[in-house]
């Protein structure tokens, strides 16, 4: 893909103005968009704000400019610098919902497989495989050194003997480390089938094409069992 | 046999009304429900008004003098309107007071119950209460009337003070959408006074628009020519406790600085103002309308903004709205002469 001076990447008109009616038609686009007297009250308090050029009262300005163009440019990587805390929803006098704005252009940026989804989804996958296969978020084996660095130095010490630490836990688990908790099989297929009408396997296939095959192929698995 | 007339509330637009009225002859029976007239300005002791920052003594002092010396106005202090009923083209209200219940029936009535400030310990954000520091107007237009402008934390005189507006001012959180009018006024107002008497500390403005309508544009230009008071686009997100005993006001700098956290000496909230409990509870009592921002609502707001629905009693001053002290004196006036109109219609 190509990209301008600022880093945004140049498309048609047509698809930004196509990205622009996807937004408008959410229907959560009335209760997030009102007015806005550009107080500064949610860029003030906005966490993200400190450290990056992000600024919720710009999001919801341009949204409201419904140039479709002003739009197109928070597309790459502008959204993916909000922390999704909602302050900016919390303290806004009009009631206006910044992140909710962000939340909905994410999802189209996910749901269209863009460039910047793929990248920020990224490093999620191994998340994205526990949850959309096995109905857990985080299962021992996934702490390993290489992917939560943030977790502190102890995370090397935590990664080792994980089926003995497992066993010392003084209350009643699966004793195994590749689950969290069990999600019997019946259980297993309503959520696979609350994730096809959700259209999530959907997103996985279009941010993800490997890991959606390795999905699948449990998915099946169990689904035949 | 002259007319008599009921107005209830004694601060500038009530107070105005009933000289009007007994300049005319007629008996006008006061019902103030504090020990004490003049209204919110005499309670918090306003001190210098704007736009020309004359003496507050001079307008609502006045008023109380020629209220007291006329002999057809009989003022009930610490009283209040306990029942109303329409007796006719009249009215029959009983008036509570400390030395009883009385009965008196009234050609027409005259509604100037005024407004309440709001209370910026409802808003969180602002700190308002948990720090010594952070006051309103109303506290700082007190402190300035008693000459003792000093910091509530130590005693020493600030440094650095802001002025917040829009304080419980449009802001749905608070659930009031409206614009109070006058807080951008009264806080330049106020910075030129700081400014004047304490050359020393420098005064910041935070604001989201400034209202300063009409003529009083002539200070907000003042305040930035002649007293140096900065300016700043960019509402406050949150009031924190800062190094060296400060508050720290927290936002952002929509034109020039971007996010900001500043410290500060001492903050002034410029609270807005609100109808009250007065409002809702003279408006059930009497069976006059009450409006979506919880003031009392005019039958008309252009053609007869000094009219109730109820034919007989009128409204006046800032029990329909905020407004300036100039504005409710006006109304009081306006209401007076309606008052007197439908009294001589009807005898």
């Amino acid at each position: 893909m190509e990209y301008d001076e600022n880093g945004v990447s140049i498309v048609p008109a047509e698809l930004k103005k196509e990205i622009f009616e996807e937004a408008r038609k959410d229907f959560r686009y009335e209760e997030y968009v009102r007015g806005c007297l550009n107080c500064g009250v949610c860029t003030g308090g906005c966490p993200p704000h400190r450290f990056f050029d992000f600024s919720p009262r710009i999001v919801l300005q341009k949204m409201k400019s419904k140039d479709p163009e002003l739009i197109w440019t928070m597309m790459d990587e502008y959204v993916w610098a909000c922390f999704q805390c909602f302050t900016c929803a919390m303290i806004c006098p009009f009631l206006n919902s910044p992140g909710g704005v962000i939340a909905i252009l994410r999802e189209i940026a996910v749901r269209r497989g863009f460039e910047s989804a793929k990248k920020v989804l990224k490093p999620y996958s191994r998340v994205l495989l526990k949850l959309t296969a096995y109905g857990n978020q985080l299962s021992p084996d996934m702490i390993q050194p290489d992917f939560f660095p943030d977790w502190g130095p102890h995370i090397g010490y935590a990664s080792t003997d994980l089926a003995v630490k497992r066993k010392a836990i003084p209350m009643p688990t699966l004793q195994v480390t590749n689950l969290a908790w069990d999600v019997a099989p019946e259980t297993m297929k309503e959520l696979y089938d609350i994730f096809d009408e959700a259209g999530v396997f959907k997103i996985i296939e279009s941010v993800d094409p490997s890991l959606y095959e390795i999905i699948q192929d449990i998915v099946d698995d169990v689904r035949s069992s | 046999m002259s007319e008599n007339i009921l107005v209830i509330g004694g601060g500038p637009a009530g107070l105005n009304a009933a000289v009007m009225l007994s300049e005319l002859g007629v008996n006008v029976t006061l019902v103030e429900r504090d020990s004490f007239l003049g209204g919110n300005p005499k309670k918090f002791k306003y001190k210098f008004l704007f736009p020309d920052m004359q003496p507050a003594d001079n307008v609502i002092g006045e008023l109380i003098k020629k209220t007291e010396s006329a002999d057809n106005i009989k003022v009930y202090y610490s009283s209040e309107v306990s029942d109303f009923k329409e007796n006719g083209k009249k009215f029959d209200a009983v008036i509570k007071s400390t030395s009883g219940s009385e009965t008196k029936t009234f050609d027409s009535v005259i509604v100037a119950t005024g407004f309440e400030h709001f209370d910026p310990a409802r808003d969180a954000k602002y700190s308002y209460q948990l720090f010594d520091d952070v006051i309103d107007i109303k506290d700082l237009e007190r402190m300035m009337g008693e000459n003792n402008f000093v910091r509530p934390s130590n005693g020493k005189p600030p440094k650095k003070v802001a002025f917040i507006l829009c304080v419980g001012s449009r802001d749905r959180h608070v659930g009031n959408q409206y614009c109070s009018r006058v807080c951008c006024t009264v806080s330049v107002k106020q910075a030129i006074e700081m400014r004047e008497h304490f050359p020393d500390c420098e005064a910041y403005i935070f604001y989201m628009d400034i209202r300063t309508y009409g003529f009083f544009e002539d200070l907000y230009w003042k305040a930035m020519e002649e007293h140096d008071v900065q300016i700043v686009k960019g509402r406050i997100a949150e009031i924190t406790s800062g190094p060296d005993n400060t508050v720290v006001c927290k936002g952002e700098d929509t034109l020039l600085r971007g996010p900001f956290e500043i410290p500060f000496d001492m903050v002034v909230l410029a609270s807005g103002m609100e109808g009250g409990s007065q409002s809702p509870e003279i408006s059930s009592k009497l069976g006059i309308e009450l409006d979506e921002h919880g003031f009392l609502k005019p039958e008309n707001v252009t053609l007869s903004p000094f009219k109730s629905n109820k034919p007989g009693v009128f409204l006046a001053g800032a029990c329909t709205g905020p407004k300036a002290i100039s504005d409710s004196i006006t109304e009081g006036a306006a209401a007076a002469m309606n008052a007197y109109t439908y009294a001589v219609k009807n005898r």
